[in-house]
């Protein structure tokens, strides 16, 4: 049998195995967000492993390689931004989770801006996560296509049974737990590749990346490097499978250490995986890596000349990534639904998350062209949540129609540029919407205030 | 304050446009060493959170 398809049956049967140990939820409060019992270390794995997706072994290594250090600042900007967020909100939005029992992220929206509003958020996370679900669904079954020999669609099967199932089964501590384990073999697996490659690499010619050193440069642009950047350096508050996660931590001594860990598992991932795609640059400089022009490819061509037992770890370290960025998105999507959407039970919430990793699975078998263009969009989209956020902790004005106004302009404007290909005055379209969610926030929230009568 | 801090950690992340322009790894460890040292303050800001 291929030595792949042996490794990740033990992966399914290990992660299969920790899910039904996790089991047992009978409220939505167990099932979603652990029972807010889940211990720091496991928070703050869980939280990585969330947010680092397939994205990074192959889509930030290809990066790196094509652009060079920018990847790095972009990154990092994206670190530092979750951890200011982090350190400033997460208190606040973990106590409020506590005294008034929130569970969806749409949640914590609706009891300022009203029921509509939470509803409309649940929708637009649901347009907004699919596609880049779909994406990670797509990349596993690449993988599993590569390595296994298995067909395109069989690979879609058993990454959507794996995302399902351990969701279904044990909830959020399953989905915690299996992400941990898997957080610390993706780390383990980028450490074993940044040092077999360094092995090989004569870093004194480090020189030879000219351009590829410093920003700005020729794709390193200030404007490329807003627009990469805003959407991402709100992350933390913005995306509802990592913003539900601060209501996970069984106190606020864990809370801290979510945050302080999963900072130091960012910057070391982040380093080992951007220094790889340098050092591969340095290997093709020096004729001794193939010149790769579609950098997404950069890392299947690392991984064919790499020795067979490294390479299986490494690929499947990218289908773990994926795996655990897309169970996390289809929990939080499945208490979206079943919190905020239909109000049902925790059967509800189960057959929701089999429901959404079905149409996800769907989707991504489809293989449409406008899957990638709508999971790149995912982020700009979410923007459209941040200012009634921070709303809800600074200002004392908006309601209904705040609520809905932000977000449906915002969404409205990111799909519409986006699509027609226009950067408004020059601005990226993310910084644009950004500005147009504020401004739409206040003035709405101002005239709300205004109009409405005081009780 | 703290939205002060991170405006003025910001920019110094931003500094490279402007102010480095060597052809080895200054920039790479100079985002390093800011992002290590966020991630510090970040954990002694937050340490009175274990007593509260």
């Amino acid at each position: 049998m291929n030595n792949f398809i042996i490794l990740v049956a033990f992966y399914a049967v290990l992660g299969t195995a920790i899910a039904i140990y996790a089991r047992g939820a009978r409220t939505h409060e167990e099932y979603f967000v652990g029972g807010r019992k889940i211990s720091g270390i496991v928070s703050a794995l869980t939280y990585a492993s969330t947010t680092y997706s397939a994205f990074m072994m192959v889509g930030l290594v290809g990066l790196s390689y094509a652009t060079g250090v920018g990847a790095l600042g972009f990154e990092l900007m994206y670190l530092i931004g979750t951890l200011f967020l982090l350190s400033y909100y997460a208190p606040k939005v973990w106590e409020l989770g506590r005294k008034k029992g929130f569970i969806s992220p749409a949640e914590l929206i609706g009891a300022k801006y009203g029921e509509l509003t939470a509803k409309i958020s649940a929708i637009v996370a649901l347009v907004a996560l699919i596609p880049y679900t779909s994406i990670q669904l797509i990349g596993v079954a690449l993988i599993l296509e590569k390595n296994a020999e298995l067909s395109f669609s069989t690979g879609i099967l058993i990454a959507a049974i794996l995302i399902a199932l351990w969701a279904f089964i044990g909830g959020l501590r399953g989905v915690a737990w299996t992400d941990a384990i898997q957080g610390l073999f993706m780390l383990l697996a980028a450490f074993l590749a940044i040092t077999w490659v360094s092995l090989k690499v004569d870093l004194s010619a480090i020189s030879k990346l000219d351009g590829l050193l410093y920003v700005p440069n020729k794709i390193w642009t200030p404007k490329f490097f807003a627009a990469l950047t805003v959407p991402w350096f709100f992350f933390a508050l913005t995306n509802p499978q990592v913003f539900q996660r601060l209501f996970i931590p069984r106190d606020k001594r864990a809370l801290r250490k979510m945050i302080i860990y999963f900072g130091l598992f960012g910057l070391i991932y982040t380093v080992l995986v951007t220094l790889l795609g340098l050092e591969l640059r340095i290997m093709t400089i020096e004729n001794n890596f193939p010149f790769v022009t579609d950098r997404d490819k950069v890392t299947p061509n690392l991984l064919a000349i790499m020795p067979s037992w490294l390479s299986l770890l490494v690929a499947l370290s990218i289908l773990a990534a994926a795996i655990t960025t897309a169970n996390s998105i289809i929990l939080t999507l499945s208490s979206m639904v079943s919190r905020d959407i239909v109000k049902g039970s925790v059967l509800v919430g189960r057959l929701t998350v089999i429901l959404l990793t079905a149409f996800v699975a769907i989707f991504a078998i489809q293989r449409v062209s406008y899957i990638v263009e709508l999971a790149v969009l995912s982020s700009t989209i979410l923007l459209c949540y941040l200012p009634l956020i921070i709303g809800i902790f600074h200002f004392n004005f908006g309601g209904k129609a705040t609520g809905v106004s932000t977000i449906v302009i915002g969404f409205t404007a990111a799909i519409v540029l986006f699509y027609l290909k226009i950067d408004p005055f020059g601005i990226p379209v993310s910084v644009f919407v950004f500005f147009l969610t504020f401004f739409t926030f206040f003035l709405v929230g101002f005239v709300e205030r205004k109009t409405t009568p005081k009780s | 304050m703290r939205w002060i801090t991170c405006i003025l950690v910001v920019l110094i992340m931003l500094l490279p446009f402007v102010a480095i322009r060597s052809e080895d790894l200054g920039t790479y460890f100079y985002w390093v060493v800011v992002t290590t040292a966020f991630l510090i303050y970040t954990a002694i800001d937050t340490k009175r959170w274990e007593n509260e």
